[in-house]
This record gives C-alpha cells, structure tokens and sequence, in this order.
C-alpha cells in the first residue's frame, strides 16, 4: 500500500472526519451479521430475566442461593456482574473493538478509506465512536428491560434501585469504552486479533483476578469492579467468590485508570493506523 | 446515517429515556401501594408503615368456617356477644361481611410525641353509609384526608388526650381501624405510594420482618410476627422481671385452624447461646406439662404432639390442639356457668 496523502488545505478535522467515518460506519455496524451475534447475547439476559419473572410469580417465592435469601434488586445485581462486566462487555469489546481496522484489512475494503484526504486515525476514531453508540444503545435498553423485571421480584424495590442502575449504566459505558479502546489496538497491532482479545478477556483477566499482587493492574476488570456498587447475598458460595474479588481500587482511582487505558490504547491505535503498512492477501 | 439506523437509534432512546424517567418518578414520587410485584403476605402489608413490632393475620372466612368454630359456637353460643355488640355498633357483621385482618402494633415514637399506637386492616364488604352514621351517633367527627373520608372518634382519650381511634375506608372492600396518626400514613401509603425521600415506607421494606412474614404465608389461616425485644421493652416490666426474660429478637406464630388447631411458634435468639437455653426451659416445661396430663387422656394427643426443635438461634415449638380439648374446655365452661345462670 502506498503511504497516506497529506491532508489538503481546507480538508475536514480530525475530528470532522472521525464524525464523518462514524456515520457511515453506525449503519454497517448495527446491520451486520454480527449484530445477530449481539442480539442473542443481549437477549439471553433478558430472556432470564422473564423466566424469573415468571417462575417469582407463579410461585410467589424469594430468590435463594446456597440458602441466603436474595431480593430482585440483588438477582439484578449478580446478573449486572457476572452476565455484563465479566461476559457481555468484555466479549462485545473483543469482537467488535478488534474488528474496527481488521474487518476492512480482511475485506480489502481499507484502501478506499485511507486514500480520502483524510487521516487515517480519523477512519479509527469514526468506527471506535460508531462501535461505542452502537454497543451502548443495545446494551443499555437490555439492560433497562432486566431492571424492570427482574427488581420488583423477591422484595425489591424500584425506587431503592433506581440509584444503583444510573451507576450501573454509566459503569457499562465506561466498560464498553475501556475494553472497546483496548481491543481496538490489539486489532491494529496484532495479526490474529480476535483469538488474543478472546484469551485476554477469559485467560488472563480472570486468572490475574484471582491472584494477589500487582498483576491484576494490567486488566480492565480490575478497575471496571471499583466501580460496581453492588452488595453480594451473604453466607453463599457467590459471597465467598466476591470476597477474593472485593481487593478493589477507590473510584477515582478506577475512572482515571480507565480514562487513561481509553486515551492512551487510542493514541496509540491512532499511531499504529498512521504508521502501519498493511498488506492486503490476495 | 439511514433511515433504518435513525429509527433504531431513536427507539433505543425511547427504552432508555422511559426506563430512566418511570425509575426517577419511583425515586422522587414513590409509586402507588399495588405497582409492580407483590413481596409476599398480604396485600393489606403495603398500607402498614415500616416501624411495626408486631403484625398479625387471620383469614377470618376460614377460621369462621371452620369446624372449630362451629364446635366452639355450639359449646359455647352465649359467647355471640361481643360479635353482636360490634355489629350494633359498627354495623360489621364478623362472621359474614369480613374476610380476612391484618393487625399491627407500632412503637412510642420518641422525640415524636406519638403514643404506640395500633391499625386494624380489614377486607370484606361494609356498608359505609351505615358504618360511618354509626360511629357518628357515637360522636365521631369526619374529615377529608386525601381524598378519604377519615372518621375520627374524638370522644376516645388514649393516654394523650387527643382524639386517636379513627376509620377510613382505604378503597372499596378495605376498612383501616386504628390511631389517627397509623390510618394517615396507611391512607399516605395507598395514595403517594413508598417514597424514601420523604422516608414514607411500609413494612414490606423491613425485610427482617416480611422474610418471617413470607415463611409464614400459606402455611396456615392465621399468624403473627413481631419483635419481642421492642414489646418488652414497651411493657415498662419491673427490672427484676425484665432481667429474667429470654434474649428473644424476633418471635412468630403460625397456626391452621380447622377440626382442631395445628401450629408452631418460633423464636429466634439474640445468639446460639441464648436459643440453647431457652431449649432447655422449653424441655423442662414440656416436661412438667406432660406429667400433669398424665392423668388427663383428653389432653394427651396435644401434649404428644409438642415438639421441640430449631436450629442455630431458632427455637421452635410445633404443636397440635385436637377439637376433642375444645369438647373438654366447652364442657368445663359450661358447667362454670350454670351455676352463674341459677
């Protein structure tokens, strides 16, 4: 590939061209193929949360694990946890994030972008904002259609909840920001983006999350966890588990840590996009 | 951007900005006492503000069906009159017009200058014209409140001085019974719903109290649960009585009422150490009871059916009363009041 044109004078920002790139690529985004994947990742919760629904109503009974009660806005709390930030995010992040430059390296679509007059971060920073709207406007209803079926169940209460949910959404931006940032330079860097991100999200994070030390610092979780507000049910397995993780960071420690993963993974994702040469396989 | 791609973008806000708004009035405004899910127990729990020590059910339908009562009624039919005089007063006919009561008690609330006070909700049809012209011809004085009609008896003075028995007819079918100040909140409670900002909340959010409520439910037709701690301590009991009661927190009753009355009562202790020795007074009075009906073999199926047990800091006491005990008592009563009736 031959090396980017400069920038003609009166030629759109960075910032007008990012734009520019983010709504042509919203719309491809949202309905492709792997929106499908999406759909059914961000349905099963939902699909969860009417079976319990169902079952708290039919039965008129309380949620327990190992034998601790749990009221709705608790099930509403382990679901955030264990199905969002540990699964839904990270893997949302994964396939997407790595897909930003690859998908069109793989499509042989990437010389019509970077031969605009525009730079070619732009073209990452557009796809990086048109992957962070369109994960964040699936997953943010989802979110809200489990909220309200599932907290009312076992004693929960709307009104006590509400607090936590706006801390939970905006705790799931920031996840899908941070892990998307990420996964992005894993797929401008790496060649086999895909099978990286996957071990990094299930092999290392979880496994250094349960180790004491400094190592835990290298992944997202650990900050991502400083931010869940969450009390776990007592005297279960699940509380067990939680306490290994409750070794967190405060959270102004946790938003400037993932500030700086966001700023510095796009600066440098920008950087290996300006400088790459990539070699489309014919 | 597309005409597909904005339409989803903007159905996706709608989610997000109806989710936010209904979960921001519920913060701010509270919701009313039906919305969303039930927490178990009856309904009537939503209009019970939060600080009850004691709260009580009886399916009264059930209980006035069944063959007890109508042992009991044939045993004992000059018992009739309290049910009658209530009937005059207050127009209810127990047996036919109520199907089911909630009951609470509440603290003195320091600092507050409100007496303990207690509500008595009920569920069955009521005539309210009668009712309310009743109660008026007994001098009580009807206000607006919310929307409801409160029917204060100003006539009764309950250690205050003030005016504190009044009824309202909550909604159709629904009659709270009990000190002004409890019938403003439940009628506060139905109308604005819960509302943490205002701290207007039911007992359905004491969760202590509703998780003993909630094992109690559907195990029988009448039950009670409450903190024992809070009623000794508000039975103002002499020191030297109050040192010897049991480190109870929490106590409960549950009971069947039907041929006979089957049921158990529990206690929970403030530790493992307190619960063991209530056992052990619990065993020493079974023990003593059973030894007394020896002699008496009427009284020896409910003695056999005592049971002890509980586990950790729970103490509990199954028992089973047979109708035949009912026979023995009605017979005993009877033969008391001959007597009284020469």
């Amino acid at each position: 590939m031959t090396a980017p044109p400069k920038p003609t004078p009166g030629a759109p920002t960075l910032l007008q061209s990012a734009m520019r790139v983010f709504d042509l690529s919203l719309g491809q985004m949202l309905w492709s193929r792997r929106s499908l994947f999406l759909g059914v990742l961000l349905g099963g919760p939902v699909l969860l949360a009417i079976a319990l629904r169902v079952v708290a109503a039919l039965y008129e009974s309380e949620f327990k694990i190992n034998g601790a009660q749990m009221s709705g806005s608790a099930v509403f709390g382990l679901m955030i946890w264990l199905l969002y930030i540990r699964f839904i995010v990270p893997v949302l992040g994964v396939f997407y994030g790595t897909s930003l430059i690859a998908d069109e390296v793989d499509d042989k679509t990437i010389t019509y972008l970077f031969t605009r007059p525009i730079p070619r971060s732009a073209v990452l920073l557009g796809k990086y904002f048109a992957y962070v709207v369109c994960t964040t406007l699936l997953v943010l209803p989802s979110v809200m259609l489990v909220f309200f079926l599932v907290v009312p169940t076992g004693g929960g209460r709307i009104a006590e909840a509400f607090p936590a949910l706006v801390a939970d959404l905006g705790m799931l931006i920031v996840g899908l920001t941070a892990y998307g940032a990420v996964f992005a330079l894993v797929g401008t860097w790496l060649k086999r983006p895909l099978i990286a991100g996957l071990v990094f999200t299930f092999g290392w994070e979880p496994a250094v999350m349960l180790f004491p030390g400094y190592l835990k610092r290298l992944t997202v979780a650990y900050y991502l966890q400083g931010l869940v507000t969450h009390e776990m049910p007592q005297d279960s397995a699940v509380s067990l588990l939680m306490q290994v993780f409750r070794e967190v960071p405060s959270i102004a420690t946790s938003l400037l840590s993932l500030a700086v993963i966001v700023v510095l993974t796009l600066w440098l994702s920008g950087r290996a996009v300006e400088h790459r040469e990539y070699v489309l396989e014919q | 951007m597309t005409t597909k791609t904005r339409y989803f973008v903007i159905v996706s806000l709608l989610v997000l900005a109806v989710g936010l708004g209904t979960g921001l009035v519920a913060y701010y405004v509270g919701f009313p006492a039906s919305a969303f899910a039930n927490r178990g127990g009856p309904d009537e729990l939503r209009l019970i503000p939060r600080d009850a020590t004691v709260i009580a059910f009886a399916n009264v339908r059930e209980v006035m069906a069944s063959e007890l009562r109508q042992k009991i009624h044939r045993a004992l039919p000059g018992q009739e009159n309290g049910q009658r005089e209530l009937q005059e007063q207050t127009g209810i006919n127990l047996e036919t017009d109520v199907d089911r009561v909630v009951a609470c008690l509440h603290p003195e609330r320091d600092g507050v200058g409100m007496p303990a006070g207690g509500m008595v909700l009920a569920r069955g049809r009521f005539d309210e014209t009668k009712i309310e012209a009743l109660m008026r011809e007994h001098g009580a004085q009807v206000e607006a409140y919310k929307g409801k009609r409160l029917i204060a008896d100003n006539s009764i003075d309950l250690q205050t001085g003030k005016a504190s028995l009044a009824l309202a007819f909550v909604e159709p079918g629904l009659v709270a019974l009990g000190s002004t100040t409890l019938i403003r909140s439940a009628i506060d409670l139905h109308q604005g719903g819960e509302n943490p900002q205002t701290d207007l909340q039911s007992v359905t959010g004491n969760d202590e109290l509703i998780s003993l409520v909630r094992s109690l439910d559907r195990t029988g037709n009448a039950w009670a649960v409450g903190r024992f701690d809070a009623l000794a301590s508000q039975a103002r009991l002499p020191q030297n009585v109050a040192s010897q009661l049991p480190a109870i927190t929490w106590f409960s009753v549950g009971a069947h009422v039907n041929g006979g009355i089957r049921g158990v009562i529990r206690a929970e202790t403030r530790d493992n150490e307190a619960a063991g020795n209530l056992r052990d007074v619990v065993r020493g009075f079974m023990a003593l009871a059973k030894l007394q009906a020896s002699s008496k073999p009427e009284l020896q199926t409910m003695m056999q059916s005592l049971e002890l047990g509980g586990a950790g800091k729970t103490v509990a006491l199954s028992f089973a009363v047979p109708a035949e005990v009912f026979d023995v008592i009605g017979a005993i009563a009877n033969k008391a009041m001959k007597p009284l009736g020469h």
